[in-house]
């Protein structure tokens, strides 16, 4: 089995956030935590003419992000533990929870903030790409869940050939960790490192 | 504030970094007359035996700086990844310089020991202490995190050391009444800690002008630390009101380092332990300022 990768298709998702509530059912999280979240990112004015007519320029756009399973995982290359490892098989990364000494160096550097450190266990938890499903055949909580089937999931080769490698606001430049995420932008997706808009749902992916 | 959770859940860490480098310095500092073979053997004594006033600093900030981990005793596989990790080269040096500052303390209580011995050895943890200092100042350096991958990070790190080791060196001296502690030693002390203030006044100034235009999608770094500029001049008054605690304590110290009297000697050592206090506080100031402004490229805050 080769590297396997995320595939988001932005013109499909509506932001409805089935597949955070997937991911959190499939791995019992609690209020607080998740692996997956759906980011917003918006903008945008409307103006008011002289003759009375409303023109906009407002945009707003989700992005269901999780571990990457990047190529340049920095969380690992920084964790003084070496508790966290990517399968030489599929590429998915793993943390070993008995070498974790619950630091937070992953989460700190993560440009996605994928990793967090669980304030009941103190230790690293994180999007695992649902490894025991995929063992089994079959696909990740979140893109099962997905009703508008905006996300995929496969060998990064064919996730690749349907888009793009990620590089839209809000997310970070791909060239920074080469995250196995491939993306088909919606029409208004600003390039990564814009500053045009916001995320206009901090409390949600808080 | 946005960035107060991460400052707080690592402000053990805060404290850590405000004290382990401070006390490595001053380690450092409170040894020089045994390296350089001058201290009579009584005072080579007198020194070894107060170095552990630095020590507890050190150790101190390397114990609060443990207890953030969830599993401590766990942290062995840390030295897995020494090399690839700045924080296993960090956890590595700290150990290092530990262990020798630890045992050299304890030699230094043998019947007899070797002059030769201690000299080496302190030579040694001098060596350790750098090394340390500068591991410290570049654990953060991973370039995800635009906030802290920045040249002021161990530039401040290593001014903090300069500007905080001396007072505490002056209180260790004082503590064992120790005839190195004289008016010329003092006052090149603080002179150091006081051009360390001004260069470390200087370097977050320079790191606010960078900070001041770093943002991500998520918040920008003037969000996180809103009030940096007033953190700064907090950092300079409690700084300058140690080293003047200090200066005033000392400008009447005997050229010969005729230790004072006793009841003059518990003002002297609680004096200067204040001085070194104030500068203490000074560094942890901008330390929680350095844990506010985490940021990433990205999503990270």
């Amino acid at each position: 089995m080769a590297q396997l990768a995320f595939y988001f298709d932005g013109t499909r998702c509506t932001g409805c956030k089935t597949c955070v509530f997937a991911c959190k059912d499939k791995n019992n999280l609690d209020v607080g935590m998740a692996y997956r979240r759906v980011w917003e990112y918006t903008g945008g004015t409307t103006e008011k003419g002289a003759d009375g007519t409303c023109t906009t320029s407002c945009f707003s756009y989700y992005t269901s992000v999780s571990c990457n399973h990047c190529d340049k995982p920095i969380c690992m290359a920084n964790c003084p533990q070496g508790a966290i490892s990517k399968d030489d098989e599929t590429g998915l990364m793993a943390v070993d929870a008995d070498s974790c000494i619950g630091c937070g160096t992953c989460a700190n550097a993560c440009p996605y903030a994928a990793p967090k450190v669980d304030p009941e266990t103190v230790k690293a938890v994180r999007c695992d790409g649902c490894a025991d499903l995929v063992a089994a055949g079959e696909l990740p909580a979140c893109v099962m869940a997905c009703p508008a089937r905006a996300l995929k999931f496969g060998d990064a080769e064919a996730m690749a050939a349907l888009g793009e490698r990620g590089a839209t606001a809000p997310l970070p430049d791909p060239a920074e960790t080469e995250p196995n995420y491939f993306m088909t932008p919606t029409a208004d997706a600003r390039a990564a490192g814009s500053s045009e808009g916001f995320i206009g749902n901090p409390l949600e992916v808080a | 504030m946005i960035g107060l959770d991460t400052a707080l859940g690592e402000i053990t860490l805060v404290l850590f970094t405000t004290l382990a480098p401070a006390g490595a310095m001053a380690l450092l500092l409170m040894g020089l007359p045994i390296l350089s073979g001058r201290a009579s053997w009584a005072e080579v004594r007198r020194i070894s035996t107060y170095l552990c006033l630095p020590l507890i600093v050190a150790m101190v900030g390397l114990v609060a700086s443990a207890t953030h981990l969830g599993s401590p005793a766990n942290a062995l596989y840390v030295f897995a990844a020494v090399g690839s990790s700045p924080l296993s080269n960090e956890v590595l040096c700290a150990v290092v310089f530990l262990m020798l500052g630890g045992l050299y303390w304890l030699y230094s209580f043998h019947r007899a020991p070797s002059p030769r011995l201690l000299r080496l050895w302190i030579g040694a943890i001098d060596l350790a202490a750098l090394a340390f200092i500068a591991s410290v100042g570049l654990a953060y350096s991973a370039r995800t995190i635009i906030s802290w991958n920045l040249w002021e990070v161990p530039a401040a790190i290593a001014a903090n050391a300069l500007m905080g080791g001396p007072l505490v060196a002056l209180a260790g001296y004082a503590a064992g009444r120790c005839a190195s502690l004289t008016n010329r030693r003092a006052r090149h002390l603080i002179a150091l800690a006081a051009i360390a203030l001004t260069a470390n006044v200087a370097v977050y100034g320079l790191q606010g002008v960078d900070l001041g235009n770093m943002g991500n999608a998520v918040a920008s770094a003037t969000d996180l630390v809103p009030a940096y500029g007033a953190a700064v001049a907090a950092f300079a008054l409690l700084g300058a009101a140690g080293i003047v605690v200090a200066w005033r304590t000392t400008r009447n110290l005997p050229t010969d380092g005729t230790p004072p009297a006793d009841a003059g000697r518990f003002r002297l050592v609680g004096r200067l332990c204040a001085a070194a206090a104030l500068s203490l506080a000074a560094i942890f100031v901008m330390r929680f300022c350095f844990y506010l402004a985490h940021l990433t490229v990205g999503l990270g805050v």
